[in-house]
Parts: C-alpha cells; structure tokens; sequence
C-alpha cells in the first residue's frame, strides 16, 4: 500500500473551483421556472430527463474527493428535508467563487473562515423579522374556498367543480356501498384555465392598460408580448408574480414596488388555501393534489375523532404517490385508500370481491416458500432423504401452497397484503379460491391498514391467528379512467380502501412518461413544504425577500466594519488570541461583501430564470437598485415589508377579484431554507480549509499514469 | 511438479536516516501532521481516488488510521503515535510534530546519536520533574465544585478540530453537553474507589447540532412498526430484564463441515422454533416484563411474547451489550437451555422518544452510570469528526478526573518549557555535565536543539504567516501580524497569550521566537487568580500532553539510534 498526497492549495483552489463547476451545471434549476436536462449514457444510449439537483447529481460521475463531498451534502439535505437542494447547490457554487475570490485578495484563509461563518449566522439571525406566523388553518377547512378557487382567477370561469366543458375532463364522482359516501368522493383536478388563450388575453389587457397609465415605453409593447408567453405559467410564481413583472416592465426600478402607499402590516398567515398558495412556488398542479390530499386526511381524521380533542397533524407518512405514465396530466387525482395495479387475470375475483367487505393479512416480508426473515442463515448442509419407498409427487413448493391456501380458507381471508414478493404460482392458486394477493406493497400502506383493518403484520402465513386478521377492506376498479385512454395490456388498477383507513392515495399521470420521475419528486417536494410550513408554524416572506435581506444586511455590516474600523468584533474568531483577531477589523468587509455577492448571484439568477430580464445583468443592475433603497433606508428588513404591502394594494384592486391580492403572498419554509443555506457554506468553508487530498492505497503506476505532477509519496 | 526458487538475501542498510529518501518522506509526514494543527490547521481529505467515502478530517486518530506508510522509520513513528492516541485520545499531533522536530534538529547538530540520546533523556526528566512539581507555572489545578475549567477544557478540544464545522453557539452547546454526559457517568454514592459508567454516543446524522441532546440512560432505535405494538402497562415499579447475546434467529447453530441427513417429514427449523417457543414460555412464566436480544428473534416468538404482554427489543447490537449487562444487572444468557433467575435484571422504566425521524426505546435504569450523548451534524464527514472529537474530550474529562490539573494551552506551556530548559540547562550546568559526562558546547547544543523544537511546534500553530513572540516574563506565546510595525505598537496589536491567560497590557517585553534571545527564568508560579479569572482560557489535558512528550521523545531517540535497516526480501 502506498500512500500519496497531493497539495492542492497554492492561490487557485483547486477544490473550490471543482465545487464551483459542478454547481454550475444545476443554476437552471433555481427558481419557480426549471429547465430540464437531458442526460445522456454514451455507453449504452440510454438517456434521462432530469431537473432537480437530486436526479442531476445522480447522473452525474462525481468520483472526485470534492464531488463525493457534495453529493454527500445534497444527499443528506434531501434525505433530511425533501427540499432546498436546489437552493444547496447553487450556493454552494457562488459562494465557492466568493471564497476563491478572498483568496485572490490575500485573505487567510482563517479569516475567510470565521468572517464567512459568522456572517451567515448573522444573516439567519435577522431574516427572523421576515418570518410570518402559521396557525389555526384548519379552522377555516370546512368553508368552500379551495385551492383551485385562485388559480380560476378569470371571473369567467366557475369554481373548481365547474369544470369548462373545452378542458375535456371527467368529473365523476364514484359512491361505494357500505362505505361513507363522503370519504370516497374521488377528486379530480380541475383543468388549467391559466393556460386558456381567452384569460391570457384579459390578463394582457390588463397589463397593457397600466403601462400606458405609467412612463410610455417604446420597447414595451413588442416585449411585452413575448414576455407575456414566457412567464404564462408563472402567474403566480413565487418569485415575481405578474404584477411585479408588470412593473418591471414599465419602470426598471420596480422592484416589489407599487403605486399607492401602505403602511407595513404585520403578516401572519391562518388560511391553509393562502398558505399552500404561496408555497407552491409557481407549480399548482402539484400543490392542488396536495391540498386535496389534506383535506381528504383533515376529513378522516374529523371522522374518526367526533368531537376531535387532537389538534390535526399533517401526517405526510401516511400520503402515497402512485405513478400512471401515459395519460394526460389532467387525470392525476387524490383518493383516499390505496391504489394499485394488478393483473388483467383477477378481474372476476375483483367482481366477486367488490359488494363485500374482505378480511385482509399483512405479510411484513416476501410471501414465498423460501423467504426466511432478516437475520436467519440457512445451513447449507442439511439434505432431505426419503426413507420408505412411499412416492411423495408433491414438491415441497406445493406443498407450501396448499398450507398457505389452507390457514387462508381457515380464517376466511380473502386479501393478502406482502411488502415483498409473492410467489407467482401462489398469486395464481390464489385466485382459484377467490383470494387476493398483492405483492410490493409499501410500508406505511401496511402500517395504514394495520390500524384500520386490525390486522396485525407477521413474517410468516404459519403465524396467523383470529387476531392478526383484519376486517372491513373493501376492493373495487379503480374506475375514473377510462380503460381505452390506458394502454395496460394486461394490468388493471384496483382501490383498496377500509373505513377511517387513515391513507391517501395520490395517483400522478403524465403523458410523457420520461417526465414521471419529475412530476413524482414535485408533487413530494410541494407536499414537504407543506409539511414543515405546518410543523414549523412558520413560514418566511418568499419570492427572494429573505435572500435580499441577508443581501443588504451583509452590505450594511459591511459598510459599518468600514467606517469604524476599530471595533472590537474578536468575537468573530474562533481562535481570539491569534493575530487574526486583530488584523479582523481590516478584512472583514471584503469577506463579507464576498459573502453578499453570493446572495447577489443567487437572486438575479432567480429573477433571470424567471424570464423576466434578458439578461443576468439586467437583473443585477436591478437587485442593485434595490439594494441601494433598502441600505439608504436603515431598516432592510421594514424596507421589504413595506414593499411588501405596497403590491397586495396594488394592482388587481381595480381589477378582478378581492381576493386575489394575497396571491402577492409568496412563502418559504423556515429551518429547511436556512439548513441548505449553513450546508453550502459549511461545504464551501470545509473544501477551503483542505490544503491536501491524501489518496490511501494506491500503487506508484496508477498514479504515475495520471498526472504524477504535485504528488509526494510516503 | 514443484519448484524450488533460491531466498534471495536479506537486504542490509546502514545509518538509514541519512538517506534522501527517508529525509523526504519524513519531511513529508511533518509536513502533514504540521498543517493540521491547532484550531486554524488545514483539513486532510482521506479518500482512495476510486469513489470511497471521503473523510475530511484534521485528527491525528483518523489520520493515523487511514495513512499507509512503507519505510520502517516511518512505521516506528506512526506506531507509537498510534499507541498513544489510543490510550490518550488527545495530543497524537502534538506527539508527532514534536518527535519529527526532534528527529531534524538532531541530524543537523550532528553530534554522536548516543550523546544526543542521553542529554535528551536528561533534558526530558526536567521537563517532566517540572510540570509535575509545585512549582510549574503553566499548569492549572482543577477545582471540581465548578465547571468554569472543565469547560474550558472541552472548549478547547472542540475548537481545535476545525472540520466538525462548529459554530461558536455550537461549540457551546455541545462542550456543555459533553460535560453533562460526562458527569452523568459518575456514580452517586463513592466507596473507595469510583468505577465510572459510559457515555454512549447515538448518531443522527442530517439534524442540526443545536438538536443534539444527552438522555440517562440507554437509547436502542426502532422500527415504526414496533412503536405501533405499544408499551404495556407497568405492573410494578421495575421492569424484569431478560438479555440474550444468543441469537434467537430461529437458525440452526453451526452444524460444522459435512452434510446433516435428515429424514423426510422432519423439520429441523421447526424444532429450533419449538425450543424457541419453550424459552418464550419459561421467560412468560418467569414474569419477564423485557425481553433484548442482541441478534435476531424469530419473527413466531416475537409474536408470542407480544401476545403476552412482553416487549421484545431485537437486533441491539454488540456495541449496546455491555451497557445494557450493567445497567440492568443481568447477565447475557448465551444459551436456548433453560435459563437461571439469577441471568435476570431490571430497568426502572421503558418509554419511547422520537429525535428527527428516528424512533427509540429509552431505557431508564434503577441506577444511572450511563447516558446517551444523541450527537447530531449536518453531513457524515462532519459528524464523524464531531463523534471522534466528543470521543476525545470524553477520554480527556475521564484523565483529568484522575489527575485533576491542566495544562495552559495555545502554545503556551511549549514556550514556557523551552524557557524553563533553557534557563536551567545555562544557570545549573554542572550537575548535568557531571551526571551524563559531556562537555559544555554539547550540551548547549542539544539544549538548543530540545528548546526549539518544543518551539517550533507551538509556531506550528501559526498557518497564516504571523509571527511568533514570546514575552520574556512568563515566557508565553504570543501572535503578531507578520511586518508590523516597530514595536512601540506591540501592546495594542498583540491582544492575549496564546493561552487567554495574560493581555499585553501589562508592561511586557517580547521576542521573535527564533531569535536568539538571553536565556530567562520564567516566572513560575501562576498568579492565584488565574485559575479563576478568566473565562476562556485555552487549556490541555495534562495527562495526555505529559504521555506525549515523553513518547515523542522517546521515540525521536529509538529513531535516532537505528544504524541499521534490514529487509527481509523473500
């Protein structure tokens, strides 16, 4: 074994610039509006769409020691919170270049570390005064406002039911017998009325209509058309919702800025419809199954709790996606229960079984003869003989069979639930005695009907007993699909459901099937929001506020540190009997306008990817302005708010509907966004204090054979 | 056919340190070890080029671990570091750097190995005759009725480990945990001698650090699905133990090499489970309440005990074991037979908790001596830096307790030392010279050769370019921007000792550490208040940095004196 090490810390980092360019392959991502990627497999031409940085970095051949390290911290930033990868990533990159740009400038690096720290912690310390209160939005939970009731913002078109005859959708609504009708309602998505051509041209109108009220632009008019198209979908963007867009049109300096003064009001959020609207970040169609999908769960949980006791919990465990590719995205829905798909072969047992409730086992492994539980060795060494001459025809295969089918028939269960495998053979026996047996089933689907059914989960079919039965599952065809718009050649899907069964099923359809993978990770993504927003009970200002403030706030420290040079601000170093402490004063305004550029990146990258600016320029050239006003005016933080409460009196007050104004509301999830941001920079701050890689166990040759140059050998 | 090839001969080198290439991989190797030290060191990145994990680290444990070194010089000296990280945890770096320095400076004086050696070895017992005398002024006795000290010694550990990427509010957060912790192991009621407990550490991996807590008591993980089976109702005020190191699995044990015959219709797993079932039935009537394995149970038996009300915790691991035998009072039964009352202990309680998305037993023993340290970090690479450090400062509370004083830190006590020795070695010369039988330059000589290389390691904490000083009254380490200005300004620019212990506010004079400068007496004893004073001192756990002294000059001497290398090359 032979060790060798490599020093990489002359003036370039070379770590830092590796972070940089792997971060810049994700900066499309940023923002409401998400370009995708194709990735291509030259060895085996196999391609994936891709956009989002978890799948990105999936793809991507990150061997190096500086990649494993980012892909581990993305990792752990999904695995913990689902969400603010994207935030991760790009952070990651533009505070690379702000670290390596100290470099340039002759900072030690002790003094990037600890001034770059600190500064951050400093950042999340203020952005506390953007964060807005959540609670009591279930209160409101019975009245008849959906989530569906914004996005219809054309007084033309009804409420969510109301479903336009031209949107070519189903509205169905599928009764069961013996079930409580009103927990079977299956919910189908409304159609997109954003994208109809006729509210498209009101909402032009509108804008048209302002802007000549406004400075005459020459430009105006031939852009606005094109912008108008590009950001169709992004009507409610969280970053730059139309109206500000609008304005940016007219008046460079627009900002979040509206006619009409306000005084700054103090937010709080207590309207689950307002909450899931400003979290959803542009992307509706995957909040609206959400929303639906908790109201099905607030239903059931009412239910069962009669006079509820129990605050509700969002419970997002108990919340299953079930992916139909090849249909249009209109037929994504939520029901509650579990959806699943099963051979074409069980359809007269499914007939049989569906004007009945069935007793149900849970199998916790694979139902197969061989399956022995975790932690079991078979011995390798044990051979059967035959004693007497007695022919014995059945295999022992079958013989399993027959055992299995006779427990079933003995406590009368007609439905099998495994979260492994199940024996074909079986499967197929099975449904000669009129039984069900569904394989892969998820773990929290097992632990959903344990409650509901009663069922306890075993190991193995030997240990069912009266008590491990579960009762009351009721199976049907999943009918709100019309089996000639599927292509399933051979499967159908069927609904398991049991009363009070505290599960949801959302089912998610794309016609293409290549973007399965990323409705799936939205829908999961919009439902984390959600999911912390409420557990938090907090939510921060979205649409880039809280980055603009830590952007200003970082320009006021630092231009503090300028002016009084002397302060005593040891308690920025780790280490404070070190000559750095002194010598703090002296650069701590360049690491923190460093910093800040970061933060700079980030939001006119956001505000590019909208597509409302041509360029990244133009989009800083406006951050900049902003930037101005909100230092000038000493309180960055009551210089957004009020920015804030200028655009809800803005103006759609003229306009369409009263209630529209709190679209202008966007928000962010707290301590996610905040861990992402103390990730990118740990990572960051982690890869600049590396001098050297040391590379344990290789030979002299295979180092030889690449570039021998900067290595030295123990 | 067999072949018989000649050995070849054994391959024989002399005076192998002067040779190139040793001098360059050992200056490699203190190149290493001399970049990661201190607070504001430079992180190593460990990995095998071929997508393994990669560890950042700037510990001399998880460097040590992961170097692969080829020369025999090198192996002495990674050896002996090894040892004494592992029976000290704390001050690896410091034992490599100053051995490495050691080792450079003695080639150049080149005076005889056996000269060098001796004086070495005098110059060692002084060094240790003094830190261990009354009179030390750079040692700091520890008053246990307060935590101020033990604090600053946690502090201290933590902040020198820069790639656990703490931040301040977090390094607070976790020194005051770790103390809990620490304080947690101690037993109540002391007889003549205490035996203390353990802190175990749990991992959360992804949390923030503030989330990081300390429990008494054990935590064991579990699954959703078992959360769901419930806890039963507490018949007494304890809880009956039954704990199995025997796995439960249902498997045959080893049935050795050959085949088993068995006969058609017998089942062999369904005798185990029917001896399994006979065990469930003895714990039953034996009134067990609790039921560990350290392996697996059988999903069947699992089943039966849950039907009679007893809770079955499997797949504990062996980590957990021991803790668990001593928490409870049971001894791990090994066998399916039937099993003796004696075997059983008890807990005082069992409830559950949920720390991020992880579900846990917890275990509340009658008497705790053991505690669980739920240590959470932002990525793995952090958290294992975190863990080995938590690790550490543990071990260092645990040495302090049995020798209860601590040595300043920051570089301090190195400069100091090298004051002391300097001064001694000038102003008493003659006991030395007649004792070890050399003569004046000689000993001057090795003198400089001992001071500078405990100096040079302190300067080893400087990786910005500063200079180095040292003021001429405690002979304390001090920081200063590099090309100051004239040294009227020192006062203002340099703010405290190495150590926190001194401002420069108090009429000192100062030196650049490598000039040479007039050998002074630095003043002993610390000043009373000292101990009390100040908030953050910088300290060291005395009984580690003492051991790594001593075994780095030990082992400089061990390599100094190696005339030959000989290779066994067959």
């Amino acid at each position: 074994m032979v060790m060798a090490c490599r020093v990489m810390n002359e003036r370039r980092h070379m770590g830092l610039q590796q972070l940089a360019s792997f971060a810049e392959t994700g900066r499309t991502f940023l923002g409401p509006v998400k370009s995708s990627k194709f990735i291509i497999d030259e060895e085996r031409h196999e391609s994936v769409l891709i956009s989002s940085t978890v799948r990105l970095l999936e793809s991507l051949d990150l061997t190096s020691a500086v990649g494993q390290l980012l892909s581990e911290a993305v990792q752990a930033q999904n695995n913990t919170y689902r969400t603010g990868t994207n935030t991760l990533l790009f952070l990651v990159g533009a505070w690379s270049s702000a670290a390596e740009e100290c470099l340039h400038l002759g900072v030690p690096i002790s003094l990037i570390v600890s001034v770059m720290s600190e500064g951050l912690d400093s950042c999340i310390e203020e952005v506390v005064s953007l964060q807005v209160p959540v609670y009591n939005v279930f209160d409101h939970m019975d009245n008849t406002k959906t989530f569906s009731g914004f996005e219809t913002f054309s007084v033309s078109l009804g409420p969510f039911h109301q479903i336009p005859s031209d949107a070519g959708l189903i509205q169905k609504k599928h009764n069961l017998k013996d079930v409580a009708s009103q927990s079977l309602t299956i919910y189908n998505l409304s159609g997109r009325p954003v994208k109809s051509p006729k509210l498209f041209r009101h909402q032009a109108k509108v804008e048209v209509d302002k802007d000549t009220s406004q400075t005459p632009q020459t430009l105006k008019n031939s852009l606005l058309a094109d912008t108008c198209c590009r950001k169709s979908i992004l009507i409610h963007s969280r970053h730059f919702n139309r109206t500000d867009n609008n304005q940016q049109m007219s008046k460079p300096d627009g900002f979040l800025e509206q006619h009409g003064a306000a005084t700054p009001t103090t937010y709080r959020c207590n309207d689950l419809v307002e909450l899931e609207m400003g979290l959803s970040h542009g992307d509706h169609s995957s909040m609206k199954l959400v929303d639906d999908a908790i109201r099905l769960q607030y239903q059931n949980a009412s239910m069962q709790q009669g006079n509820r006791t129990m605050p509700f919990m969002f419970d997002i465990s108990r919340i299953f996606t079930y992916c139909l590719p090849g249909l249009p995205e209109a037929f994504s829905c939520v029901c509650p229960g579990y959806i699943t798909v099963t051979s074409i072969s069980s359809t007269t047992l499914i007939k049989e079984l569906q004007n009945q409730p069935v007793r149900v086992v849970l199998i916790e492994g694979d139902l197969t003869e061989n399956y022995r539980h975790l932690g079991f060795n078979k011995s390798a060494n044990i051979k059967t003989v035959l004693e007497n001459t007695k022919v014995q025809q059945d295999s022992s295969e079958e013989l399993w069979i027959t055992h299995v089918l006779q427990v079933l028939s003995k406590f009368n269960v007609n439905l099998v639930l495994a979260q492994g495998n199940v024996s074909d053979h079986l499967i197929e026996k099975c449904i000669h005695s009129k039984r069900l047996v569904i394989g892969s089933v998820n773990g929290n689907v097992m632990q959903a009907f344990a409650e509901a059914s009663g069922a306890v989960q075993v190991a193995y079919v030997t240990q069912v007993n009266e008590n491990c039965v579960g009762n009351g599952v009721h199976v049907t065809f999943w009918g709100s699909i019309p089996l000639d718009v599927v292509d399933m050649v051979d499967r159908m899907t069927i609904m398991l459901n049991t009363e009070g069964i505290n599960l949801v099923t959302v089912v998610l359809t794309s016609p293409v099937t290549a973007h399965m993978q990323a409705k799936e990770d939205r829908f999961w993504t919009c439902a984390y929001r959600l999911y912390y927003a409420l557990k938090e009970q907090k939510v921060f200002l979205g649409g880039g506020a809280v980055e603009f403030l830590c952007l200003s706030h970082l320009q006021i420290l630092a231009e503090q540190s300028l002016n009084k040079r002397n302060q005593v601000c040891s308690g920025w170093l780790r280490n404070t009997s070190s000559w750095l402490a002194s010598s703090l004063a002296l650069y701590r305004p360049t690491v923190l306008k460093c910093l800040a550029s970061g933060w700079h990146r980030y939001l006119s990258t956001l505000i590019y990817n909208t597509a409302s600016y041509s360029s990244e320029f133009e989009a800083s050239t406006f951050i900049q302005h902003h930037l101005r006003n909100a230092v000038d005016s000493g309180s960055p933080s009551s210089y957004i708010l009020n920015e804030y409460s200028k655009l809800n009196s803005g103006i759609f007050n003229s306009g369409i509907s009263n209630k529209l104004e709190q679209i202008a509301r966007v928000y962010d999830i707290v301590t996610p966004k905040i861990e992402a941001w103390r990730r990118a920079l740990d990572l960051v701050l982690l890869v600049l204090q590396t001098d050297s890689e040391i590379i344990t166990g290789l030979g002299h040759t295979q180092i030889n054979s690449q570039v021998s140059e900067g290595f030295l050998f123990l | 056919m067999s072949r018989f090839e000649a050995k070849k001969p054994s391959l024989c080198k002399s005076e192998p340190l002067t040779s190139e290439r040793v001098r360059a991989t050992l200056s490699v190797l203190k190149g290493i070890v001399t970049s990661c030290y201190g607070p504001l060191g430079r992180l190593k990145q460990l990995h095998n080029s071929l997508g393994g994990s990669v560890c950042t680290t700037s510990q001399s444990s998880a460097l040590l671990a992961n170097l692969s070194v080829t020369h025999p010089i090198l192996k002495i000296l990674t050896t002996s570091m090894q040892n004494h990280v592992s029976c000290f945890s704390d001050c690896g770096l410091f034992t490599a750097i100053l051995c490495c320095n050691l080792i450079e400076n003695a080639q150049r004086i080149g005076l005889t190995p056996s000269t060098v050696i001796k004086l070495n070895k005098h110059l060692l017992r002084l060094c240790i005759s003094y830190l261990k005398s009354e009179a030390c002024g750079c040692r700091i006795p520890v008053d246990f009725s307060s935590t101020q000290i033990l604090l600053c010694l946690v502090r201290s550990i933590l902040t020198s480990k820069p790639a656990s990427m703490l931040t301040r509010k977090e390094i607070d957060h976790i020194s005051t945990l770790i103390l809990r912790a620490f304080l947690l192991t101690i037993p109540e009621n002391t007889e003549d001698h205490i035996i203390l407990g353990e802190s175990i550490i749990v991992p959360l991996k992804g949390q923030r650090v503030i989330d990081s807590t300390v429990l008494p008591g054990i935590l064991i993980e579990m699954s959703e699905v078992q959360l769901m089976k419930g806890l039963p109702v507490k018949k007494s005020d304890s809880l009956k133990v039954a704990l199995f190191c025997a796995s439960l699995s249902g498997d045959l044990s080893d049935t050795g090499e050959g085949t088993v015959v068995v006969s058609y219709g017998v089942s062999l797993e369904n005798a185990v489970l029917d001896q399994l079932l006979n065990l469930g039935r003895q714990l039953v009537s034996d009134h067990v309440d609790l039921v560990m394995c350290q392996k697996v149970i059988h999903p069947s038996l699992k089943q039966f005990l849950s039907m009679h009300r007893v809770i079955a915790v499997d797949r504990v691991g062996v980590a957990l074991m021991e803790p668990l035998s001593k928490v409870t009072g049971s001894q791990p039964i090994g066998s399916l037979g039937s099993i003796s009352p004696s075997s059983y202990g008890s807990v005082k309680d069992l409830c559950t908790a949920k720390f991020g998305f992880k579900h846990f037993f917890h275990l509340i023993p009658n008497e705790a001596t053991v505690c669980s340290l739920l240590l959470c970090n932002r990525n793995d690479t952090a958290w294992d830096e975190l863990k080995l450090t938590c690790q550490t400062a543990l071990h260092v509370l645990q040495l302090t307790l049995k020798e209860p004083c601590v040595l300043l830190g920051g570089g301090c006590t190195e400069t100091h030392l090298a004051a002391y020795i300097r001064h001694k070695t000038c102003n008493e010369p003659e006991s030395i010279l007649k004792d070890e039988g050399c003569n004046q330059t000689e000993l001057h000589l090795i003198t400089e050769a001992f001071c500078s290389a405990l100096e040079s390691l302190a300067a080893s904490l400087e990786h910005d370019g500063g200079e180095i000083l040292t003021d001429m009254k405690y002979g304390h380490f001090w920081s200063l921007q590099a090309d100051s200005p004239s040294i009227v300004n020192w006062p203002d620019l340099l703010s405290r000792c190495g150590c926190g212990l001194y401002n420069s506010q108090e009429e000192l004079s100062w030196s650049f550490l490598r000039s040479t400068c007039h050998p002074f007496a630095p003043q002993t004893c610390l000043p009373h208040e000292a101990a009390g004073s100040a908030n953050y001192l910088t300290l060291d756990c005395f009984t580690a940095k003492l051991n790594g002294l001593q075994v780095a000059v030990e082992t400089a001497n061990l390599i100094l004196d190696l005339s030959y290398v000989i290779e066994d090359k067959n």
